[in-house]
């Protein structure tokens, strides 16, 4: 379990705080979406969440993190990490070797998973986000969005009881995202995994996630299910979060005969949506 | 450029070879490089070095590296011929000596430059950095700045032409054919390559950390690296490279 009490940070020599008063609980085995604007605090919460902050960027650092426990301000980060895996937004800085098998092998060695459990898992995370041919392969010589999915396997690899991965489709083309939040999503089901999004792609976040939190201003502006959250587009619009044009229509429907609509959070439930209206 | 120090994947007895034994054999054609005055012995180390680049299937990358060698070299080779002033003249103010030491001072260039860019061709940095670990028992801190280093010239370069790309659209005139002109602009991208860089280097050390670097000790290496019949081979080769360059005057 995670527990953020009052948290505060502020970025050294920033004039305004990037995350304010932050309260909030993620229980075990959550899948949480986290949206907002640019500029929002976003990846400011993911790296509080990590324990990269306070450890490893100065700034000023009020209330407390407790991670299954350990509260992040006292523990060493690598203390932490046995914990926590981090996929980063720069995917290039995060990743270490020169080679896709060493660059899943880095984590697995460090935190000394057996020999004989080694290869299975590395396979797995291979072949689960679709790079096994790149097994071999130089990174330097892949593309952004196979590096991006070095980086994820490399982490699925470890199998951390919490994974937080900062906008881990942002250089994926649609089916590859689809393909990777599939993946977290089986992984937070099948191993009770608790999986922290931070996440740009709105529909994607809405399909997968369970719960959504909204941060606009270093603060959390909407906090609740996916469906509780999209209930008010006119609000999530104001703060500058695009929504899915799925609960946009229901939310017109809505209005517009005004009778109650249940919120709409794909094109299939919008179609069954309108058709229940008409007939 | 880029490639010069990237891995070739390959199953050639150069790639099976243990790192250490890799490193011990380009450290003998170096020591050996520099022990000798002889120029048919520098000649047939450098036909060695070709030999190994054919031998590890990267005969072509050799050769251009050892074309690219070759503007440095002249270079140095009319600088040594201007300046060494012992012998008897030969024309001007060149004299045997000069020559003598400027065609041994090329030679050993090569002959030195060749041997460590292959390795790291037919070598991965990681391996070498784990083997270095695990039999020369080096501290692991050592061996991640290393590859780390190695890692990062790739990224540099990708960087420092992203940088170029973006000064060119607007309107810095890189493909300029004046030497001093082109150095005069380039100089100027060190700072943002070198800020970017830092930066790099920092989040990359957070990646490690959370990432258990250390937590690392000397057995965690999944890889292991034995010695062979290959590597038994090398050691007899490097030894006699030694010998032969003290042993021929």
């Amino acid at each position: 379990m995670i527990e953020l009490q009052a948290l505060t940070f502020r970025y050294a020599g920033a004039d305004r705080d990037a995350l304010h008063d932050i309260t909030l609980t993620i229980p075990d085995g959550a899948f949480l979406g986290i949206i907002g604007p640019a500029g929002a605090g976003k990846s400011t919460l993911a790296h509080c969440l990590s324990g990269v902050i306070p450890h490893a960027v100065r700034g000023d650092f009020y209330g407390a993190v407790r991670v299954d426990g350990l509260d992040t301000a006292d523990s060493r980060l690598t203390d932490l990490s046995c914990i926590v895996g981090t996929v980063f937004q720069d995917v290039d800085s995060q990743i270490i070797s020169s080679v896709v098998e060493d660059e899943l092998l880095y984590g697995l060695e460090n935190f000394g998973v057996p020999r004989e459990e080694i290869e299975e898992r590395l396979t797995f995370a291979l072949e689960q986000t679709g790079i096994a041919p790149l097994r071999h392969r130089a990174i330097a010589s892949l593309s952004g969005g196979q590096r991006q999915k070095v980086a994820i396997a490399s982490l699925i690899a470890l199998r951390p009881k919490i994974l937080v991965l900062d906008e881990p489709t942002g250089e994926l083309d649609p089916s590859s995202s689809r393909q990777i939040f599939s993946l977290l999503r089986r992984l937070n089901r099948e191993t009770g995994m608790t999986v922290i999004v931070v996440e740009q792609k709105i529909m994607l976040l809405c399909e997968f996630a369970e719960r959504l939190i909204v941060l606009s201003d270093g603060r959390i502006e909407r906090d609740g299910t996916v469906r509780e959250v999209l209930g008010d587009i006119a609000g999530l619009e104001a703060i500058g979060v695009n929504c899915p044009r799925s609960a946009r229509f229901s939310s017109l429907l809505s209005e517009k005969t005004g009778r109650p609509v249940p919120v709409c959070v794909n094109a299939d439930e919008a179609v069954e949506a309108a058709r229940r209206l008409i007939g | 450029m880029t490639d010069l120090f990237q891995y070739v994947p390959g199953n050639t007895p150069l790639h099976r070879m243990n790192p250490i034994t890799k490193i011990l054999l380009t450290l003998s054609v170096c020591i050996a490089a520099f022990l000798t005055d002889n120029l048919f012995v520098l000649l047939f180390l450098l036909v060695f070095d070709l030999m190994i680049g054919v031998v590890a299937g990267a005969a072509r990358k050799a050769f251009s590296i050892f074309r690219g060698l070759f503007k440095v070299s002249l270079f140095l080779f009319v600088l040594q011929a201007l300046f060494v002033r012992r012998g008897n003249r030969l024309f001007w103010i060149i004299t045997d000596e000069g020559l003598l030491t400027a065609a041994s001072v090329v030679l050993r260039l090569l002959v030195v430059c060749l041997p460590l860019a292959l390795v790291l061709t037919v070598t991965q940095v990681s391996d070498i950095a784990n083997a270095m670990v695990q039999v020369l028992h080096v501290p692991y801190a050592y061996a991640f700045t290393l590859t780390t280093a190695i890692r990062f010239i790739p990224q540099f370069m990708e960087e420092m032409s992203g940088i170029m790309e973006a000064q060119t659209a607007r309107g810095v005139e890189f493909d300029s054919q004046n030497f001093f002109k082109k150095l005069g602009m380039l100089l100027p991208l060190c700072a943002p390559l070198l800020i970017s860089s830092v930066r790099r280097t920092g989040a990359t050390a957070t990646a490690a950390e959370v990432r258990g670097f250390d937590l690392r000790t000397r057995e965690s290496g999944y890889k292991r690296y034995g010695f062979g019949l290959v590597d038994l081979a090398a050691l007899l080769i490097s030894a006699a490279l030694i010998t032969g360059a003290v042993l021929i005057p």
